[in-house]
């Protein structure tokens, strides 16, 4: 028995990764058992996957043993009439307020090999605390959809050869169907676990009049066979037949890279073996792979050829028949249960089983007259990974034409493979209350290519019922329509025109708005600088009078051109003492500084190294400093 | 200011003149009428005649198709009615009548469909070209934003967030408007209008089996070599058929 943790062949871990993993398993190890000392009492439960199955379909059956990691599985369970393997174990932590239990999940697969009904005896199992004892299960087993009674796989017909080291194979439930119906579909490929090796490939399914499901993500598990363990890997699928005669199908061009002995390489015979017994370690397998010299060698393999007859569908199918294929049961709803005349009602019709859903359509009203019917939407969801089962919801609205009691009830039809016919479910009448007066009929459907196209003016959106299409419509409502998409089409990149240009427009005006602020700022700021840099000359004494009164009237000039925003060549006199708000002495020193500056500017420069009196000096920065 | 006026009208005037709806010809409004009544008097070759000499004229609209796909129905032709109710609804997603006779007529000749991926599946609240239009309107609401925070002196939080935004949603919607380009619906959707194609692994006869296509089956064609197409399958099948027995719904 093996009891060896399965890693993913397509996702091999780092070695840091593992070797991390590792440790996590030494410290559970270490320490799950001393917090065991304060767990309650061993336990064990076995349950089923399913206590319903049928001949040739397997189920799981799991024993999962709680607080006791020393307890021992057992071995071997054997029920006449049934194939009971052992196919690898699970561990399961959990947690709660900081108390850990451990289980261990020991996982079997039952194949039945008849139709009957099976007891799996309660089981031994030894622990520390003594024996405990797993409930007796019930499995019934029905015949298969073939109505076999007796398992075809019973006589070895299995692709899967013990002695090999790969195997593949394709398990089919039944192998007669009927066009559309949808069967699971089991692809298992295995390679024996003592060799080493790594998958490229999962297999294919190759094969014509047939399709099938998106494989969901492969299980992978360790199985006995045959005295072997193989790394099992499978693949869960559906198919559907899309024509009748035999469909030949098989699980193709799996890809696996092994490791293999050197030729030549022949190792001496072991010393445990002289006598020519089963001496596990003379293996041919191990005469190289201790050492670590194997050579690499890729195999492609591929399951045998399954013969599928695909038998046609009786004919004279009823007109609500649209191809939906299994058993289903229907479930109606409406709302809301009250209305007036001309508003809608929801109708939801719940379509629940196994089959192919694919080809399950709305079912339709029983009862037409005085309803608007409109065009359905549907909603799937499946109970398995393959889609073979599970829920389909269709929500469709009607409305009256006139005052109802009730919802007719609706009418969804499918073929029954098991029964061999088909079969018509018909949901309840729902009551429901419309009030108000009668609306004005809808154009009824074209029925036959002779009767007249109705009016354009009315036009109703009805669904067809039956087996009928709608009518000739009249009203085109113009020309010219156009496949291309909107943005190839001229007009949408010339309406791009617009918001681009608009945005160009702003981005170029804000510019130069921005451009010309920026001029003004700099003219600005050297009227500043020179005023500040004259006022500092003033400040100093030195300077001729002439060219004193120069630079003191040019202060005047930059003040005004400041704070009037013009230029300072422009201000005389009369505009500086307008431009501040200056008492009447101020205003006069403000003309007279006008007046001196252009008198001595005018009279000439006169004879010595005259300079301006400190008072008058004073004064003058007194009155410019006044000028702000 | 000069300038933004005269490239705005010196565009209209390079497209107004490519985008204009060109005049049906006078005979159209006729001709359609005539196949009504064909179709109405159980001429239903006649009647498709009619019909597709508006298509070969792109004088194009909903209704035609829809009343063309009912002519081939009539027909005995299911793979081309399904093809020119696909038409119907590239044209108009909304045409009831389209719908309901697809779908009766998709579920007899039990016609194979592509099955939408999970992104286009959750696309479906918008048309494409509604897409687009949001693409571009959140563009431009987010360069004008740009422009503004680009100017403005306080860059406000508020401004940045709506930046941000605006260029996911424009992304976002560019996105989806490559996604069901792309898609099932998108501009390689074909229709299978031969009967029981095989769909083959090798541009040959002799070659490998895919898949049996009843006709009206959906399939998106991926490249054409000489006469054989590559095509998506149902099925999230690939194979080869041949280029004649299918024909892409978007003229």
């Amino acid at each position: 028995m093996l009891f060896r943790n399965v890693t993913s062949p397509f996702s091999p871990r780092p070695r840091s990764v593992a070797v991390g993993i590792g440790v996590l398993f030494f410290l559970a190890a270490v320490f799950l058992p001393a917090l065991s000392a304060q767990a309650d009492e061993p336990t064990v439960t076995a349950v089923l996957t399913s206590s319903e199955t049928e001949v040739d379909r397997p189920v799981q059956l799991q024993i999962k043993i709680t607080g006791d990691a020393n307890a021992i599985p057992p071995n071997e369970i054997t029920v006449d009439g049934l194939d009971i393997r052992y196919t690898g174990q699970s561990q399961l932590v959990e947690g709660r307020n900081f108390r850990f239990t451990y289980s261990f999940v020991y996982n079997y697969t039952i194949l039945p090999l008849k139709a009957g009904t099976f007891t799996i005896p309660s089981q031994a199992i030894g622990s520390n605390n003594g024996t405990l004892r797993t409930p007796a299960l019930t499995l019934n087993v029905a015949p298969n959809d073939d109505g076999t009674t007796t398992s075809r796989r019973g006589g070895g017909n299995s692709a899967t050869d013990e002695k090999k080291i790969v195997f593949a194979e394709l398990v089919v439930p039944k192998t007669s169907v009927y066009v559309g119906e949808t069967i699971p579909a089991q692809i298992r490929i295995g390679i024996n676990s003592r060799v080493p090796h790594r998958f490229i490939d999962l297999p294919n399914l190759s094969g014509q009049g047939f399709t099938s499901q998106r494989m969901p993500n492969p299980d992978q598990r360790l199985e006995s066979i045959g005295g072997r363990t193989y790394e099992v890997v499978t693949l869960q699928t559906a198919i559907t037949p899309v024509r009748s005669g035999k469909l030949e199908i098989s699980a193709k061009d799996a890809k696996a890279i092994i490791q293999v002995p050197r030729r030549g390489g022949s190792r001496p015979r072991s010393p445990f073996d002289l006598f020519g017994m089963n001496d596990p370690f003379n293996d041919p397998f191990f005469n190289d792979a201790f050492a670590g010299v194997g050579e690499q060698k890729e195999v492609k393999f591929s399951s045998e050829t399954t013969t599928i007859e695909v038998k046609p569908l009786p004919p004279n199918a009823p007109a609500t028949f649209a191809g939906a294929v299994g058993n289903f049961s229907l479930a109606t709803d409406v709302k809301p249960k009250t209305a007036q005349v001309g508003d809608p009602l929801t109708v939801t019709a719940t379509i629940s089983g196994r089959g192919n859903f694919d080809r399950v359509t709305a079912p339709t009203l029983e009862e037409t007259r005085g309803w608007h019917t409109y065009p359905p939407g549907s909603n799937f969801k499946a109970d398995d990974e393959i889609g073979v089962s599970g829920t389909k919801t269709f929500e469709m609205v009607v409305t009256p034409n006139e005052p109802k009691k009730a919802v007719p009830p609706l009418v969804f039809t499918f073929f029954n493979p098991l029964k061999e016919q088909y079969v018509t479910l018909k949901g309840d009448k729902v009551p429901v209350v419309v009030e108000g007066g009668t609306a004005p009929a809808a154009t009824p459907a074209v029925a036959s290519a002779g009767t007249p196209p109705p009016q354009p003016s009315a036009r109703p959106t009805a669904a067809p019922q039956g087996s009928d299409i709608l009518y000739q419509l009249t009203d085109h409502g113009g020309w010219g329509a156009t496949f291309a998409p909107v943005f190839q089409q001229p007009v949408f990149w010339a309406a791009q025109a617009v918001p681009l240009l608009g945005l160009v427009g702003f981005f170029g005006w804000e510019m130069r708005r921005r451009r010309l602020a920026n001029r003004a700022g700099q003219r600005i700021a050297a009227w500043e600088n020179e005023s500040a840099e004259l006022e500092r000359k003033l400040r100093r004494a030195g300077d001729p009078p002439d060219q004193y009164y120069a630079e003191a009237l040019r202060v005047v000039q930059l003040k005004t051109a400041l704070a009037r925003q013009i230029e300072p060549n422009t201000v005389d006199a009369e505009i500086a003492v307008a431009a501040f708000d200056l008492p009447d002495e101020q205003r006069d020193r403000v003309r007279e500084l006008f007046r001196r500056s252009d008198e001595v500017r005018y009279s000439g420069r006169p004879n010595g190294n005259s300079t301006v009196p400190e008072e008058t000096r004073r004064e003058v920065l007194d009155l410019i400093n006044r000028l702000n | 200011m000069r300038a933004p006026f005269l490239i705005l009208t010196v565009l209209l005037g390079l497209t107004t003149g490519s985008f204009a709806v060109p005049a049906a010809p006078v005979n159209a409004e006729a001709t359609f009428a005539k196949a009504n009544a064909d179709y109405a008097a159980g001429k239903f070759s006649a009647a498709i005649a009619g019909y597709e000499s508006l298509v070969q004229s792109r004088q194009w609209n909903p209704t035609l198709f829809y009343d063309l796909g009912n002519a081939y129905f009539r027909k005995g032709d299911p793979g081309r009615a399904i093809l020119n109710y696909e038409r119907a609804l590239a044209l108009d997603p909304n045409h009831a009548e389209t719908r309901a006779n697809l779908q009766l007529v998709r579920d007899q000749a039990r016609a194979l469909e592509l099955a939408p991926g999970w992104v286009e599946t959750r696309l479906g609240v918008l048309t494409r070209d509604q897409y687009a239009w949001l693409a571009v309107a959140a563009f431009w609401g987010a360069a004008a934003i740009l422009c503004g925070l680009y100017f403005a002196r306080r860059r406000a939080v508020v401004w940045i967030f709506a930046l941000v935004l605006l260029g996911t949603i424009s992304g976002a919607a560019a996105f989806a408007v490559y996604q069901l380009e792309t898609g099932s619906a998108g501009a390689g959707l074909a229709i299978v209008t031969k009967k029981n194609i095989q769909a083959r692994l090798a541009t040959a006869e002799s070659a490998g089996t895919v898949l049996l296509l009843p006709a009206g089956s959906e399939i998106k064609i991926l490249s054409t070599r000489g006469e054989w197409s590559y095509a998506a399958l149902p099925n999230d099948l690939r194979g080869w058929i041949p280029a004649q027995s299918a024909e892409r719904v978007r003229l």
